[in-house]
């Protein structure tokens, strides 16, 4: 089980002599993942949900807030202490490209981790190699082929199945797949989500979820929680399939509108609401965060916060003054 | 905006100088028809040279937008270049004919009627990702080279009309003009791009992959405005991209590439509501959607070909295919165009297609 | 599992084996200086020089013969590129002299890439506090004027050998290196693979040896020879310009005899005495630089085997 609470960063931009400009990439952000559950960070660039999946493996320090991994807070502890636990959180890089060292190949990629682990666990030098084979047979490739190759001589979704093999090297307890799919064919993208559901179902690792697109979110964690955030902020939260069929947050609601109709196999949404682009926002600050672009905002949103709370309305929580349901996905076409 | 804004008036395309009666007007002509034949491409490789086009046939009607999707390796973008007759070595245009009303055969063009015919005639699009603009000068000098180059005599009424194209795209026109690249949002530097693939009036416009990199709002946007602007404008629009999604919410008419092939072809409802080739059918079952159920999505088995590793004979997606046969492993399917839908598949042709269905090993 | 891969029989540890991937790299190496017939060609004049640094010296006398009826002799079959003042063989100054300039280019480059490399890779692994301070120390060693400093301590102290002589010359020059090799670890170090490492939780020492350095190979391989060829050239000046003793062969000495001592500038006699010894540094550097060429392909095992 993992959880934060208050999670907030800040990050300095250089600025010129009279000072530097602050980018408020988390604004308190509360989150749980239960042990081999599935929650996914929905959001458009810029709302923090990839500072947050690399605050949660360890890779950034948070401002304010708690990690808490198994009970144990992470914030008294020194950064040496707090290694072991954050190892048992890997992430899975959007680009396997350079996720692979090009100089090693597949087999000393592996083998450096394995040595850890078999140095830490007291196991013999042969379960190394054992445990290599072991690996790339669980994500779905022949470890005889692929070994002794360097990463360039691999395809795409072969290297994105390597790297989560070498993440699993440390017996991690949770993946945080940070668009891991978004650079890689199309026909193959399924294959690599449907690993991530197996490696879930058959291993007990949850995942965290980190992406732009909901339809992918719907299919890795359909029995999940899902969590939309906005310039730092989560919106909305639910289960998956309660958030995506009956979203009530605006910001929410555009996002999903967003998402092509493939005419022939849908119709849209009947409420479908055109989304606007985000305008210059460094400055609007005060009220909701989503105000200047809500079609639905009224003078309250504009001057006051809304904070993430349950309504009578629907199962999920939500950070919108007005509420409502609006069926905006599309829907099946009848045949 | 100092230098730009304050011209001399001319009436709207005046500033085309020596096709004035091109441009369009209340007489416009018909937007042109793209015939692609038999359009064989080749890349020069240690191997020898490798077909990325192999005899690629596609017919495009006038005042049609038409999507053309394709994973990597797919020939997609060496197709759009071909329209351009714009590909580069190692690669070479090797046979075939790329004909364009009002152009002719632009695979015959080059020198300086080619590239009068870029920017004119064809506009394109390039990626937002990519950074097709100068970052060392503002939108608008870009634009005025633009028009220097094609010699344009009145570069008030070009910078006026670009105004009016970025205004209609719901920019501020004067101050996009005034800005350096980097002081645009990736939406903004789309729309920037339409815009100088448009400003001189071209009726036929290529897009590529317009979306890539964008925020998915951004992108809902921006197919919006393609849309539009299509359809305002009465052009042909032909949209390159890996997203079927993409394709499928802007485009009337889709073509799926498969191993520098045109392996299915018609109109976008029907080939997403029924896909007669077997790629067709796996990669639209490949893509997790919003509605429906979600488990029914299933992965395409395999991997996309490369130039190396196509199969030297036969159906170029024999090796993933469901329902190969016997003759797809030396006869190359060819394209059987009923009712409008053109596909390449010896399985559909044969009807009933369960005949002869073989299981996959 | 959906994925479909050709059935190779698994080889345990076969494929991976340090010795197989080492035979494989020479391999590699082997096929990228054959593309090149240029690549070839910069390799055999490195050897060449090579040789003549370590076995030239052995080919003559300790005290090479003079002949005083053949002073500035011009170039015949006994003497190809003739003679000098006393009538000592042009050839063979330049042979024997090789070695000096050779070893002190060797251990100049040695110095200047381990002291930067391992500074550069220190300042930009580490960031903060280290590498303020490594950096300013660096820019302490860029300030350093070479050549005047050279001059001055050559007065002081006499370099004993090539071996003193690479030392201060490699001394003076790894703060170009150590600069180019921090920008290089800190684009490196926001890779993927390198963060990778980190959340595995492998030790610095593998991160830095490993992952690191290997990717920084080509990088480091071209400093080093272009280090060669800047240790060369300043040493040739330094004897050129007379300000060290002329206590052994060198190819700097023979400029310097030629020009001041033999008027090589006027008089055509002594213009093979001249021209022998700036041949041999021309070709030394056209090696080098041919092999330059080869070392990006050398060291990215994607470019190695295509």
């Amino acid at each position: 089980m993992i959880t934060g609470t208050g999670i907030t960063k800040t990050y300095k931009q250089r600025g010129d002599v009279l000072g530097s400009r602050e980018v408020r990439a988390l604004r308190g952000v509360d989150f749980a993942v239960p042990r081999g559950g599935a929650v996914s960070f929905i959001g458009e660039s810029g709302c923090g949900k990839t500072t947050l999946g690399r605050i949660i493996a360890g890779l950034e320090t948070h401002d304010s807030g708690e990690i808490v991994i198994d009970g144990t807070p992470m914030t008294p502890l020194s950064p040496r202490r707090r290694r072991p636990y954050f190892r048992r959180i890997q992430l899975i890089h959007q680009d396997p490209y350079s996720a692979l060292n090009p100089t090693r190949t597949i087999h000393q990629t592996l083998r450096a981790p394995l040595e850890l682990r078999a140095r830490q666990t007291g196991r013999p030098g042969s379960w190394i190699d054992q445990r290599a084979g072991e690996l790339l047979s669980l994500v779905g490739i022949d470890p005889g082929y692929v070994l002794g190759r360097y990463p360039h001589q691999l395809s795409g979704g072969m290297r994105q199945r390597v790297v989560i093999a070498r993440a699993l090297t440390v017996d991690p307890e949770m993946l945080v797949a940070d668009e891991s799919v978004s650079m890689i064919d199309v026909s193959m993208r399924l294959s690599i989500l449907a690993l991530l559901k197996d490696l879930r179902e058959r291993l007990g690792v949850s995942l965290l979820f980190i992406t732009h697109d909901i339809a992918t979110a719907r299919y890795i964690g359909d029995a999940g929680e899902l969590y939309v955030l906005y310039r730092g902020q989560v919106v909305e939260r639910g289960l998956t399939e309660s958030v995506i069929h009956e979203p009530v947050h605006p910001y929410t609601q555009a996002l999903l509108s967003a998402i092509p109709v493939l005419h022939g196999l849908e119709r849209p949404g009947r409420e479908r609401v055109v989304p606007t682009e985000a305008l210059d926002e460094r400055h609007a600050d005060e009220g909701c965060l989503f105000a200047r672009r809500c079609p639905f905002r009224t003078e309250r949103c504009e001057k006051e916060l809304p904070v993430l709370a349950g309504c009578q309305d629907s199962s999920h929580e939500h950070a919108c003054f007005h509420p409502q349901r609006r069926a905006v996905i599309p829907v099946e076409a009848v045949a | 905006m100092t230098t730009l804004s304050h011209g001399p008036s001319g009436s709207p395309g005046s500033h085309s100088s020596e096709e004035g009666d091109l441009v369009a007007g209340p007489a416009a002509p018909p937007p042109p028809g793209v015939r692609v034949r038999d359009l064989v491409v080749v890349y020069k490789t240690p191997l020898g040279e490798l077909p990325a086009l192999g005899g690629v046939g596609l017919t495009v009607d006038p005042g049609t937008i038409t999507g053309i999707v394709g994973e990597s390796g797919s020939g997609k973008s060496t197709l759009a270049l071909s329209l351009l007759n714009a590909v580069q070595p190692p690669g070479r245009i090797a046979s075939g004919s790329v004909e364009i009303d009002g152009l002719g055969d632009v695979v015959r063009l080059d020198g300086d009627p080619l590239r009068r015919a870029r920017g004119r005639h064809l506009g394109y699009v390039f990626q937002a990702a990519q950074n097709s603009l100068n970052p060392l000068k503002t939108i608008g000098k870009q634009l005025l080279d633009l028009g220097r180059s094609h010699g344009v005599a009145d570069l008030a009424a070009l910078v006026r009309d670009a105004k009016d194209l970025l205004g209609r795209m719901g920019l501020d026109g004067a101050r996009v003009l005034d800005s350096h690249q980097h002081e645009l949002s990736g939406g903004m530097r789309q729309r920037v791009g339409i815009m100088l693939a448009l400003v001189l009036n071209a009726r036929l416009v290529i897009l590529d992959e317009p979306t890539t990199a964008l925020d998915m709002i951004t992108q809902a946007t921006i197919l919006r405005i393609i849309r539009e602007i299509h359809k305002e404008r009465g052009l042909t629009t032909l949209m390159i991209t890996h997203d079927m999604g993409v394709a499928a919410e802007v485009t009337d008419h889709l073509a799926v590439m498969y191993g520098g092939q045109v392996v299915e072809h018609g109109r976008t409802t029907e080939v997403l509501g029924s896909p007669a080739h077997p790629y067709t059918q796996g990669l639209i079952r490949a893509i997790p959607r919003l509605s429906g159920d979600i488990t029914k999505a299933s992965a395409l088995p395999g991997r996309p070909p490369t130039l190396g590793t196509l199969p030297k004979q036969g159906c170029v997606f024999q090796e993933r295919c469901p329902v190969r046969m016997d003759v797809c492993a030396t006869v190359a399917p060819p394209p059987v165009t009923t009712h409008g839908r053109t596909v390449a598949c010896h399985a559909t042709a044969a009807a009933p297609p369960l005949d002869g269905r073989k299981e996959q090993p | 599992m959906s994925v479909t891969v050709p059935q190779t029989e698994l080889q345990p540890g076969l494929s991976g084996t340090r010795a197989a991937l080492r035979r494989n790299f020479w391999r590699g190496v082997a096929r990228v200086l054959r593309r090149k017939p240029s690549r070839m060609v910069g390799v055999a004049i490195v050897a060449l020089f090579l040789l003549m640094a370590a076995f030239g010296p052995m080919l003559y006398p300790a005290h090479l013969p003079r002949d005083n009826n053949a002073l500035y002799a011009p170039p015949s079959l006994a003497h190809p590129f003739g003679t000098d003042f006393e009538g000592t063989d042009v050839l063979a100054l330049v042979v024997t002299g090789a070695r000096y300039v050779i070893l002190t280019g060797l251990v100049t480059a040695v110095i200047t890439v381990a002291a930067g490399t391992l500074l550069g890779l220190l300042a930009g692994f580490h960031r903060g506090r280290w590498d303020t301070a490594l950096m300013r120390l660096t820019d302490l060693q860029l300030t350093i004027p070479g050549l005047p400093l050279l001059l001055v301590l050559s007065t002081v102290w006499k370099f004993q050998g090539p071996l003193a002589m690479g030392l201060v010359l490699g001394l003076l020059g790894w703060g170009g290196i150590a600069r180019a090799v921090r920008s290089q670890t800190l684009s490196l170090r926001e890779r993927g693979f390198i963060e990778a490492a980190r959340g595995l939780g492998l030790s610095t020492t593998h991160i830095i040896g490993r992952e690191l350095l290997p990717s920084m190979a080509p990088y480091i391989a071209m400093n080093m020879l272009i280090a060669v060829t800047g240790a060369i050239y300043a040493q040739v000046g330094l004897f050129f310009l007379g300000v060290l003793p002329f206590d052994s062969n060198n190819w700097g000495v023979m400029l310097n005899l030629a020009v001041f001592g033999g008027g090589a500038l006027t008089s055509a006699a002594a213009l093979p005495y001249l021209l022998a010894p700036l041949l041999a540094i021309l070709l030394l550097t056209l090696g080098i630089v041919l092999v330059v060429d080869a070392m990006d392909e050398i060291f990215n095992p994607r470019l190695r085997e295509e």
